[in-house]
């Protein structure tokens, strides 16, 4: 029976394994995100945002005396791995908060170890309502991103503007985000233009390699616009391939993205081959067309000057600002106990580069808005830029 | 529904199903003449992509210059494919093949790390080659030149491979390998370069078709476990073990796919499984398998 | 020649031994501690239940995660979907678990060797498949997250055990639904029928020439297996706090044989040593590289060419030469 002895040699330095952890006194940030595959074209920038946050943060001092430290781990866009790694953080690595996951899949499940473990959640990009629906709400759970409903509803006022579309056909990937964001786009268009028809419904799944036969498919429908919600590195491989096949010629470029396919991060992925002329959405256009708040200028520059790019993210202010709020909740709180902190959370209003947010005490979402417009060849820049950015926080566009 | 959208989807299914062809036909190959599945062959696949991509980088922009990097490749993965073949593969021929199905998952870890580790996490991508960057109209619909490209090499490499089983005396002893190992050792033939050339001729397939897949594909982590599962799917509709199989695999593969999407849109990738799964139940040997057993 | 009686070592009831060291995680080590040890268990378990297949049985199943994968999707939305409780919905799930076994290995035994192995595996995508697309009731892509607790309100009560939090409390739970499960199958291996699996597994031409029906024989193992499969996946849908698509996905499949012959498969207890060593090693080493899978693919190279009887394998090997040694010291 000498495999037994192995066995209870094997439980016991699971037992004495980890009294690693130190009593160090920074304040933990456990940073699920997707840095590696297609989400990672806007997961690696909004890392960015958030080390920058940390790094300015301690070079004043810290907060309440601390220093911040960013527990950065690759969640692969998977809830699963997410689900794995925030609760590692929590147990192992004894995290004081939960910044990060990027897709509405991650999010919720993440949300539910936060909840259950009584430790603060910002997620700073999910747009999916149902995170915060009133079922899925809890005190320790705030929403940074803006949110499908308004996602939905922007995107549909764009539409609902061009008045010889009849015939619209939707392409979105095949989980909580596209599914929402899809039923809020469908509610608004429904009420603004009731002559208009859904003629097609795509669904590919987030990582698809291949696009074609749904590319073609929809081509056969005829429609004369197009509501897409597929972003990231996604979007580079759905451009490239639709783009040969007359796509976007075919609906005269008017597709209209929700997912942010208008920041720099994505137009840089895809260079040349963007189809220009379409339109879309970022958190930050970070290219201003008229009078640039100085707070922009400031972070655009510093921005550049931290990730030694030549060209500022689109997406790092999201990072960055959750960073920021949850900073500002702590010295509110004057502690660094969840359950102070998730209070002090409640109607909190913070800064960020592009004004002033709030978390609503209510819904513990920000509801933020964000520009949109079509994108067009920059003319000092070698990618696309959203020409004359307008901010839509709750509809409608228009121009 | 017109004719010319359904000639369309036809085409965009028939992509599909060339280039899928391109990467299952290397599996089916060694599958079918060393009775090993090389779940190491989506990484084979995706070390091809990189190389394409690096050798894009390396080289100056010409116009033929992708053409030079899918032939880098290529032949880097075949040369990848030789080594690991010789050095550790050839070990195992005589196990079971729990231990041969292990060792190519043990690939598979170790060359998706290996590939995170040269060229990082993020996605990279390789512009269209100028020749093939427009497009054809056929019957009102758009065929970018690209995609016929790949409709062609598909059945050229099917043909090509077909002569060589067939007609060669190299192909005569391939087949005579994959139904009789120990026979064809018993009659003299030097089976162990039979099998080294098998795995090199499917790696170069494999790198092959991750190169050639860069211009409309993203290359990223975690592409050569996605892909072996389609590769799979293909090799078993078509039947185990059969060349002519897996190629009508892929070709109803890609038109299922198709045509599914078109009729139950919110099922998508679903309908290929749902396939599978028929044809499992139906002909648990595949469609042009042979049964055993 | 002295008849030599059991030695102290033997003496000892190791496996009681073992499962009381196992029972005072909770109260000796960290709330990290008892995340590892959870997971151990019910890796434990399901690396057992495949090697019914594997070790005993000889059938490489390639697709085992899919029985596994079943059983948590049964029991995590019995749960959380329609509130039933876990005595009911453990049940269901190796039941349901078992029953989809039934089917597929209905028609995967029709096949030998390797084509046993595509089927199997091209089975367990199909299941993958269905998860992550049929929405309604798997959630898909996201799947279904907040698997609840189950009521462990009479764990609470035992005395001593009031103290625990609810991740050591289900702990507990898990462990003794694994021990259960690992004791039954125990019993299965010794079992009459477990002797003719074994047989099956040395010669099963022989086996249909004793006038067994081997067909039959492997589909009894093979459902067995995917029941106790399911076990462990209900118990991992609670313990991971949600259920994903990802526990279907086809290298899950890999990993859970790596922990079987890591272990060595020739022994009953050899995937428990396996699935613990596996855990603690991915712990240890995820801590100093994110190269993970790579380490592991090496440790496999290494376990194929080196050490293929496995940990438990490698120890036997040693012990016995030992004891030569020293019986030859004791003639001398």
């Amino acid at each position: 029976m000498s495999r037994c002895r192995i066995l209870a040699a094997a439980c016991l330095a699971a037992c004495l394994a980890p009294f690693a952890a130190g009593a160090e006194s920074t304040i933990k940030i456990g940073f699920p995100m997707p840095l590696s595959g297609p989400a990672a074209v806007y997961g690696a920038p909004v890392t960015k945002g958030a080390e920058m946050a940390v790094q300015e943060i301690n070079a004043h001092g810290g907060v309440l005396g601390h220093k911040l430290e960013l527990l950065e781990r690759d969640s692969k866009a998977s809830a699963d791995e997410a689900v794995r790694l925030a609760r590692e953080l929590i147990i192992k690595d004894n995290v004081d908060f939960l910044v990060g996951t990027l897709t509405s899949a991650e999010a919720p499940a993440v949300s539910t170890i936060a909840k259950e473990n009584r430790i603060v959640f910002i997620a700073p990009t999910s747009k999916s309502v149902q995170l915060t629906s009133p079922k899925n709400l809890h005190p320790y759970l705030f929403r940074l991103a803006s949110n499908t409903d308004i996602e939905g509803h922007s995107a549909a006022s764009i539409i609902a503007g061009w008045k010889e579309v009849k015939r619209v056909a939707i392409i979105a990937p095949d989980y909580a985000y596209g599914r929402d964001a899809v039923a809020a786009f469908i509610g608004y268009l429904k009420k603004a233009r009731p002559d208009i028809q859904i003629v097609d419904q795509q669904w590919p799944k987030l990582g698809q390699s291949d696009f074609t036969p749904f590319i073609t498919a929809q081509m056969g429908t005829h429609p004369d616009a197009i509501f897409c919600d597929v972003y990231g590195g996604d979007f580079v491989t759905f451009a490239k391939q639709a783009g040969p096949l007359g796509y976007f010629k075919a609906v005269n470029n008017r597709l209209v993205d929700g997912g942010e396919v208008g920041t720099t991060d994505e137009a840089q992925a895809l260079g040349a081959d963007y189809p220009y002329g379409i339109w879309s959405d970022a958190y930050d256009p970070v290219i201003w067309a008229g009078d640039e708040p100085p707070e922009h200028k400031a972070f655009i520059e510093h921005l550049k000057a931290f990730t030694h790019e030549k060209y500022g993210s689109g997406w790092a202010i999201m990072g960055y600002s959750a960073i920021v709020a949850l900073t500002d909740a702590i010295k509110k709180a004057n502690s660094t106990d969840s359950d102070k902190v998730s209070k002090s959370l409640l109607g909190l209003t913070f800064d960020t580069p592009v004004g002033k947010r709030t978390f609503n005490a209510k819904t513990h979402e920000t509801e933020m808005g964000e520009f949109w417009g079509q994108m067009v060849k920059g003319e000092h820049y070698p990618f696309a830029i959203i020409s004359n950015p307008k901010y839509l926080a709750v509809g409608p566009f228009t121009d | 529904m017109d004719v010319s959208f359904l000639f369309g989807q036809f085409l965009g299914g028939l992509t599909t199903a060339m280039f899928l062809f391109l990467i299952a036909s290397g599996l089916s190959l060694v599958f079918g003449v060393m009775r090993v599945l090389n779940f190491a062959h989506g990484s084979f696949y995706m070390i091809g992509a990189y190389l394409a991509w690096q050798a894009m980088q390396w080289l100056e922009p010409t116009l033929h210059r992708f053409w030079l990097a899918a032939l880098v490749a290529a032949l880097g993965v075949a040369l990848l494919g030789a080594v690991i073949e010789r050095v550790l593969l050839r070990h195992l021929y005589g196990r079971e093949e729990l231990y041969q199905l292990l060792f190519t998952y043990a690939l598979v870890l170790i060359l998706g790390d290996a590939a995170k580790a040269i060229w990082g996490t993020q996605q990279l991508s390789v512009s269209r080659p100028p020749l093939l960057a427009g497009g054809l109209d056929i019957l009102g619909t758009t065929l970018p030149t690209y995609n016929l490209f790949i409709m062609l090499i598909g059945p050229a490499i099917a043909v090509a491979a077909w002569l060589l089983l067939t007609r060669s005396n190299a192909g005569r002893l391939v087949r005579a390998a994959a139904l009789d190992r120990e026979m064809l050792g018993a009659l003299g033939a030097n089976v162990g370069a039979i099998y080294t050339g098998m795995f090199v001729v499917s790696s170069f397939l494999a790198g092959l078709a991750g190169a050639l897949v860069t211009p409309i594909q993203s290359i990223v982590p975690g592409m050569d476990v996605e892909i072996i599962v389609e590769a799979f799917i293909v090799v078993v509709i078509g039947g185990l073990g059969s060349f002519w199989g897996t190629f009508w695999g892929s070709v109803i593969y890609g038109q299922v796919l198709s045509f599914g999407i078109l009729v139950f849109p919110s099922f998508s990738i679903f309908s290929v499984f749902a396939l599978m799964a028929v044809i499992l139940i139906v002909r648990p040997w595949g469609l042009f398998g042979r049964p055993i057993r | 020649m002295r008849l030599r009686g059991p030695t102290l070592a033997q003496r000892v009831p190791w496996t009681l031994v073992v499962f009381l060291a196992a029972l005072s995680v909770p109260f000796l080590g960290s709330r990290y501690d008892v995340f590892l040890a959870t997971q151990i268990a019910i890796s434990a378990l399901f690396a057992v239940s495949l090697n019914l297949l594997l070790g005993t049985t000889g059938l490489v199943s390639f697709g085992h995660v899919a029985y596994f994968g079943i059983g948590s999707y049964v029991c995590g939305i019995l749960m959380k979907t329609y509130g039933v409780p876990f005595s009911l919905a453990l049940p269901a799930a190796a039941l349901g678990s078992a029953g989809f076994a039934l089917v597929v290995g209905f028609f995967c035994v029709r096949l030998i060797k390797i084509y046993f192995a595509m089927l199997t595996l091209a089975f367990s995508q199909i299941v993958w498949a269905i998860c992550f697309k049929w929405n309604e009731v798997t959630g898909g892509d996201q799947g279904l997250p907040d698997v609840p607790y189950p009521n462990l309100d009479w764990i609470a009560a035992i005395p001593g055990f009031d103290g625990l939090r609810i991740g050591g409390q289900f702990y507990v739970l898990a462990l003794i639904v694994v021990a259960i499960s690992l004791a039954a199958m125990r019993r299965i291996v010794a079992s009459p029928f477990g002797r003719v699996l074994t047989t099956i597994r040395e010669n099963p031409e022989r086996a249909a020439f004793i006038g067994v029906n081997v067909r039959r024989y492997e589909l009894a193992a093979f459902v067995v297996a995917g029941g106790f499969a399911g076990i462990a996946g209900a118990l991992f849908g609670i313990f991971n706090r949600g259920v994903f698509a990802d526990y279907v996905y086809w290298p899950k499949s890999a990993e859970v044989m790596i922990m079987t012959i890591l272990g060595g498969m020739q022994y009953f207890w050899g995937p428990v040593v396996g699935a613990a060593t596996l855990v603690l090693l991915n712990q240890q080493i995820t801590s100093y590289t994110q190269y993970w899978p790579f380490v592991l693919g090496v440790i496999l190279l290494v376990l194929l060419f080196v050490f293929p009887g496995g940990i438990v394998g490698g120890i036997a090997v040693g012990v016995a030469r030992l004891r030569r040694r020293s019986w030859r010291r004791l003639g001398a």
